[in-house]
C-alpha cells in the first residue's frame, strides 16, 4: 500500500490536504456539540460563520477553499483574504470536528494564512502595521518600549530572582494595567515571589496567528532564551493568548514538545486554583454579584500541549506512528470555575454555551484589528447570552476578551460589568 | 458573472447584495466534494458542479420570488438546507443557482397541541432540545443531529426511536411549499386555514407526492415551513456531561434506560424484536453493527482498525445483539413493568443482558452520523429498506455476499449484513446497508457495487427504497411498477414544466451512467434515444456531457 509522508508543519498547506479533503459538511465545526445543544437560540459556536452566513465562512467551506488553494484553482482576491482572515481561529471548529473525525481543521486554517503570507497576499494591512510596531517598539501598540513597566505600583513586590516569572504581555503592560496589577497582587497575597522578564518583548501572538511565522519564531527564540537566562521554573501569564503562545505555539514554532520547554507554563487561573487548594489563596471577602464566566479560547480548547509529529499516511488514511490528536480536552475548564465558586457571595451561573462549546468573543488572533465589525458583532452576540442568563458581571481570563466585551457593552449601553479573572480574585482578598 | 446578468440583478433586488454572491471563492465553499455522503464516487465527480451563484433568502416570499426569477430566465436552481446529503443536494448543472435555506430558521412551538412549525434551516438537535425541555420528543433521523429537520423528514426521517414514534409521514402536519414555478402549495390543515395542526387536507394526501418513499431529492420545489408532531416523552431532564469528544446524556435510570442483550442466534434476535413489539414496550429496539461498537470504543481512526481487524467473519456471524431503550413515559412504575416484560421475553429466548452505561451517546438527542466517516473517510448507505424484520435477515446476507466481490475497494467488514431494527412496534422492520471506502483509491468498484445492488434487488425480488432518483430510473422503473418512471416524469412535467428545479433529477443517475464510460459495461437495460427533458435542458446537458468527454480525453493524454 503506497504511503505519503506527512507532518504537522503549517508552512506547507499540502500537509493538510487529506484533512481538508475529508470534510463531510457535518458542520460539527459550526453547531454547539449536539449533546449540549441548548435549543434554537445560542446554538452555534463559529463567530466567523455567524458574522457571514455563506458556507465559505464556516470551516466546512474553508476546507473546500483550502483544497482548491492547494490545487492552484483559486487566486488570492480580497474575498479570499477575508475568508481566510475574518476568523479568530478560536478552535471551536477543531474540537467540533474531532468529536467524530480525526481531521486537523485548526492547523489547516493556520496553514492557509501561512500560505497567504508566503504568496505575498497576506496578512491584512492592519496586521502589517502591528508587525511594524513589534519590530520597532517590541509591543503591538507601537507604544514606547520604556513604558512597559509603568504598570508597576509601589505596593507591588517584585523579586530580583524567583522561581516564578510573570510574563505580563503587551495588553496588560500598556492598556490594561489593572490586570497586571491584580495579578501581581494576587501573587503577593499568596506569598509567591515572582520576577519579571529583564526586558519583556511581545509574545508574538498576532504574528503567529496571521501566518508571519518567521517573525514569530524569532520572538519565540528570544523570549525562551531570556527566561532560561533568568533560571525561572515557571512562566505565569494572565493573558490567554500569551499562555497559548508560550505553551503551544513556541514549541510548535521551534519543532519541540511543550514538555521539552525548560520551564512550566501556567495561567493565572491554574495558579489560583492550585493556590486555593494549597491554602495560600484565601478568598474571604464577599463579592455579592450574580456572575458568569466566559471561557477564553486560548486557555480552553486551544490549550492542549504540543508534540511534534511526522510520519506516513497510508491505508484508509491511517497514520503511522500513532498521532495523539489535540482535541481541546486539556483546557483550563475546571480551574477558573473552582476559584470563582469559592468566592463568598458569588452567585455563579454558567453561560448557555460553556467550556469547549463557548462562543468566542471574536477579538483574538488578529481579528479585531483587521475586522472590527466581526469582533464587535461576536461580543454583542455573546452579551445577549449573558443577558439571557441574567448575570450582572461577565468574567473572562484574557485582556483581549475583556476589552472587546467592554467596548461592546459601551456601544450597546448594556449594564453588564466586564471583569478580568484577576480583578475578581483580587476583589475577594482581604487587604 | 456566472448566471444571466438580468437574473442576477433581479435576485439582488429580492435579497439584497449581502445575501447573493457569484464570487468564485464564495461558490467554491459550496462544492459538493471532495468528501461527504456519497462523495468521491463517480456520481459526485461527474454530476456535481460548483454553483454559478448562491442566494440566501430569509422568507417564503423571497423564495417564491427567487423561483419565479429562475423560471423567467431559465436558471436552474437547487434547494440546499445544510448540504450534508452529499452530491444529490448540490448543483448538477453549470451556472446553476444554489438556494441556501439556512436563514429560514423560524421556530414556533405550539404548547397546546404539541407540534412545532420549523423552517428549513432548523436542525434536529435544536428541535429535540426544544421538545425535551417540554417533556416531549421527536426522532432525530439517521442523517444526524445536524440534519435539517425538513430535509430529513421529506427524505428519510427515521431512527431507532421509530420503533415507537413511527414513520415520518405520520408526523408531517401542515406544510408550506414553494412549487417549482414559484406558486405556494399549502398542505394538510393549512390548505383550508392558518392552522398547522393536522397532516391530512382536502383532496389527495400530497405528503406522498412530497416525499414518496425517500423523497425527490430537491427536484420538486422548496419546502419552507413544516409543522411536525411532537410526542410525549417523560418529565425528567437528561443532563449533558463530559468534555467533547467524550460527552453523553446522563439518563435518569428510573425513567430512561438502555439495555443490551446478546442473543444466542439470528432467529432469536429477530424473535426478540417481534416479541418486544408485540408486548408494546420500549422506545427503541435495534441491532447494532459491530463496527459501530468499535467506533465507539476507539480513541482514534488507527485504534478503530486495531480493534476491528481482530474480528473475523465468524465473530461477526455469531454476534447477535439487541439493544433496547426503555422509557417510563408515564411513570417509574411503567418502566419497571416494561423491564419485567422484557426480562421475561429475554429469559425465554436466552438473551443475556450486558452491562450498559446509564447514559445516551447517540439517538435520543445526538445522532453521530459523522462518526461513519472515521474509519475510511468515505461512506454511503447503498440501500435502506422498510419491510419486515424477517426480511432483513434474508436480504442482509445476499447483500453481504455481493459485497465480497467488491472488497477491496470496500472496507473489509467481515461480511457484516448491515443494520436492522424494529419500526412501529415490530409491524415493520428496517434494514440499512452501509459501505465504506477510501476515496483516494480507484472507486470504480464502488460505483459498480452501488448499481449492482439495484440489479441484485431486482433479481431477488427484494424491496428497496433506493429507487427513484437514487438509481437509473430506466433500470428500476420498469421493474418496480412496472412504469413508475413514467409517473415520475409526468409529475415532474406537471409541476415543473420548465425543469428549472434541480435538473436533471430525477433522471440524474441515468445521465451519470451515460456519461461515465466505466459504467457502460453495466448497462443492461433499455433507455430512450434521448432523455425526455425540455429543449433547453437537453442542449445544456449535451454541452456539459461533451465537455466532460473532452476532459476525460485530455486526462488520458496526460496519463500517456
Amino acid at each position: 500500500m503506497p504511503t505519503t509522508k506527512v507532518n504537522l508543519e503549517t508552512t506547507d498547506l499540502s500537509n493538510y490536504r487529506y484533512d481538508m479533503s475529508r470534510c463531510i459538511k457535518c458542520k460539527g465545526c459550526y453547531w454547539v456539540e449536539h449533546t449540549y445543544m441548548p435549543g434554537v437560540k445560542f446554538s452555534t459556536r463559529c463567530p466567523s460563520n455567524v458574522w457571514n452566513d455563506f458556507d465559505s465562512y464556516g470551516a466546512f467551506g474553508k476546507m473546500r477553499i483550502g483544497t482548491a488553494l492547494v490545487e492552484g484553482k483559486l487566486d488570492w482576491t480580497p474575498t479570499l483574504l477575508e475568508v481566510v482572515y475574518a476568523d479568530p481561529l478560536c478552535g471551536a471548529c477543531d474540537v467540533g470536528c474531532k468529536r467524530n473525525l480525526d481531521l486537523e481543521i485548526g492547523l489547516s486554517l493556520e496553514a492557509m494564512r501561512v500560505k497567504a503570507v508566503k504568496d505575498g497576499a497576506g496578512p491584512m494591512p492592519a496586521h502589517k502595521k502591528i508587525a511594524e510596531n513589534i519590530a520597532a517598539t517590541h509591543n503591538v501598540f507601537g507604544s514606547a518600549h520604556n513604558d512597559r513597566k509603568k504598570w508597576l505600583t509601589k505596593d507591588i513586590q517584585v523579586a530580583e530572582k524567583a522561581d516564578v516569572l510573570y510574563f505580563v504581555g503587551c495588553t496588560a503592560s500598556y492598556t490594561n494595567n489593572e490586570i497586571a496589577q491584580a495579578t501581581a497582587k494576587i501573587l503577593n497575597a499568596t506569598k509567591t515571589p515572582f520576577m519579571l522578564m529583564p526586558d519583556e518583548w511581545c509574545c508574538g501572538n498576532t504574528l503567529q496567528s496571521v501566518g508571519m511565522l518567521d517573525e514569530a519564531r524569532e520572538l519565540a527564540k528570544r523570549n525562551i532564551e531570556m527566561v532560561k537566562s533568568t533560571g525561572a521554573k515557571t512562566v505565569l501569564l494572565s493573558c490567554a493568548e500569551g499562555y497559548r503562545m508560550w505553551k503551544v505555539e513556541y514549541p510548535k514554532l521551534l519543532n519541540i514538545a511543550t514538555a521539552d520547554l525548560p520551564f512550566t507554563v501556567v495561567h493565572l487561573t491554574e495558579f489560583a486554583d492550585s493556590a486555593l487548594k494549597q491554602g495560600s489563596l484565601r478568598p474571604t471577602k464577599p463579592v455579592n454579584v450574580r456572575l458568569t464566566y466566559h471561557d477564553s479560547c486560548s486557555i480552553s480548547r486551544l490549550a492542549d500541549p504540543w508534540t511534534p509529529w511526522s510520519g506516513e499516511r497510508g491505508w484508509m488514511g491511517t497514520v503511522s506512528p500513532r498521532l495523539k490528536r489535540r482535541r481541546g480536552t486539556q483546557g483550563l475548564y475546571g480551574q477558573p470555575r473552582n476559584v470563582i465558586s469559592s468566592i463568598p457571595g458569588v452567585e455563579f451561573v454558567e453561560m448557555i454555551r460553556a467550556r469547549e462549546n463557548a462562543f468566542c468573543c471574536g477579538a483574538g488572533r488578529g481579528t479585531k484589528e483587521a475586522f472590527p465589525t466581526l469582533a464587535s458583532s461576536s461580543a454583542k452576540h455573546r452579551l445577549e447570552e449573558v443577558k439571557e442568563i441574567g448575570a450582572e458581571v461577565l468574567v473572562s481570563a484574557c485582556p483581549w476578551c475583556k476589552n472587546n466585551f467592554a467596548q461592546a457593552v459601551k456601544e450597546d449601553g448594556n449594564h453588564v460589568k466586564v471583569m478580568d479573572f484577576s480583578e475578581l480574585v483580587l476583589a475577594s482578598l482581604d487587604a | 458573472m456566472a448566471i444571466v446578468k438580468e437574473a442576477y440583478k433581479a435576485l439582488e433586488d429580492v435579497v439584497g447584495a449581502a445575501y447573493l454572491s457569484d464570487d468564485p471563492v464564495i461558490c467554491e465553499g459550496y462544492r459538493s466534494g471532495p468528501a461527504g455522503y456519497e462523495a468521491g464516487l463517480g456520481y459526485e465527480r461527474v454530476m456535481t458542479k460548483i454553483p454559478g451563484a448562491v442566494v440566501m433568502p430569509k422568507t417564503t416570499e423571497e423564495v417564491q420570488k427567487i423561483v419565479k426569477i429562475c423560471n423567467r430566465y431559465c436558471v436552474p436552481y437547487v434547494p440546499y438546507s445544510t448540504g450534508f446529503y452529499g452530491p444529490r443536494s448540490h448543483c448538477h448543472m453549470e451556472n446553476e443557482l444554489l438556494v441556501d435555506l439556512k436563514r429560514l430558521n423560524d421556530f414556533e412551538f405550539d404548547e397546546k397541541h404539541w407540534y412545532a412549525v420549523v423552517g428549513s434551516g432548523v436542525v434536529y438537535s435544536q428541535f429535540q432540545e426544544e421538545c425535551l425541555r417540554r417533556g416531549g420528543y421527536v426522532v432525530i433521523g439517521g442523517g444526524g443531529a445536524q440534519a435539517s429537520v425538513i430535509a430529513n423528514l421529506i427524505g428519510d426521517g427515521w431512527s431507532p426511536l421509530s420503533h415507537r414514534i413511527g414513520l415520518p409521514h405520520r408526523r408531517i402536519l401542515g406544510t408550506e411549499m414553494v412549487l417549482p414555478d414559484g406558486e405556494i402549495l399549502r398542505m394538510g390543515s393549512l390548505a383550508v386555514g392558518d392552522d398547522w395542526f393536522w397532516g391530512d387536507g382536502i383532496g389527495p394526501d400530497l405528503r406522498g407526492l412530497l416525499r414518496g418513499y425517500t423523497g425527490l431529492r430537491g427536484c420538486l420545489g422548496i419546502v419552507t415551513k413544516m409543522a411536525v408532531k411532537v410526542l410525549p416523552f417523560q418529565p425528567e431532564r437528561l443532563q449533558p456531561k463530559g468534555i467533547s469528544p467524550n460527552t453523553a446524556l446522563a439518563l435518569p435510570e428510573k425513567r430512561v434506560k438502555w439495555i443490551n442483550y446478546i442473543m444466542p442466534s439470528k432467529e432469536t434476535q429477530v424473535k426478540a424484536m417481534y416479541e418486544i413489539g408485540k408486548a408494546e414496550i420500549a422506545g427503541a429496539v435495534t441491532k447494532v453493527p459491530l463496527f459501530w461498537r468499535a467506533i465507539a470504543k476507539a480513541e482514534c481512526k488507527e485504534e478503530f482498525w486495531d480493534i476491528w481487524l481482530k474480528e473475523t467473519p465468524e465473530t461477526i456471524a455469531n454476534f447477535h445483539i439487541v439493544r433496547v431503550l426503555l422509557i417510563g413515559f408515564t411513570s417509574e412504575e411503567q418502566l419497571e413493568y416494561d423491564e419485567n416484560v422484557l426480562n421475561d421475553i429475554m429469559m425465554e429466548l436466552g438473551g443475556q443482558p450486558r452491562p450498559t452505561k446509564p447514559s445516551d451517546e447517540s439517538w435520543i438527542k445526538n445522532a453521530d452520523s459523522a462518526g461513519m466517516w472515521l474509519m475510511c473517510g468515505s461512506y454511503v448507505s447503498v440501500d435502506y429498506v422498510i419491510e419486515t424484520l424477517k426480511q432483513a435477515t434474508e436480504h442482509g446476507p445476499v447483500y453481504a455476499e455481493l459485497k465480497k466481490k467488491y472488497t477491496p475497494p470496500l472496507m473489509p467488514d467481515h461480511g457484516d449484513p448491515g443494520w436492522f431494527q424494529s419500526f412501529e412496534l415490530g409491524y415493520q422492520g428496517y434494514s440499512e446497508f452501509l459501505i465504506y471506502w477510501d476515496q483516494d483509491e480507484d472507486t470504480t468498484g464502488v460505483d459498480h457495487f452501488y448499481l449492482e445492488t439495484s440489479k441484485m434487488n431486482i433479481n431477488h425480488r427484494f424491496y428497496t427504497s433506493l429507487i427513484g432518483p437514487h438509481q437509473p430510473m430506466y433500470l428500476t422503473g420498469p421493474k418496480y411498477g412496472p412504469n413508475y418512471h413514467e409517473w415520475m416524469l409526468k409529475i415532474k412535467n406537471e409541476f415543473d414544466p420548465l425543469w428549472t428545479c434541480h435538473p436533471p433529477v430525477p433522471f440524474a443517475h441515468d445521465e451519470f451512467v451515460e456519461r461515465a464510460p466505466w459504467m457502460h459495461e453495466l448497462k443492461t437495460w433499455e433507455t430512450p434515444k434521448e432523455f425526455p427533458y425540455p429543449q433547453w435542458v437537453k442542449e445544456r446537458l449535451a454541452a456539459e456531457a461533451a465537455t466532460f468527454r473532452a476532459g476525460l480525453k485530455s486526462e488520458a493524454k496526460v496519463k500517456k
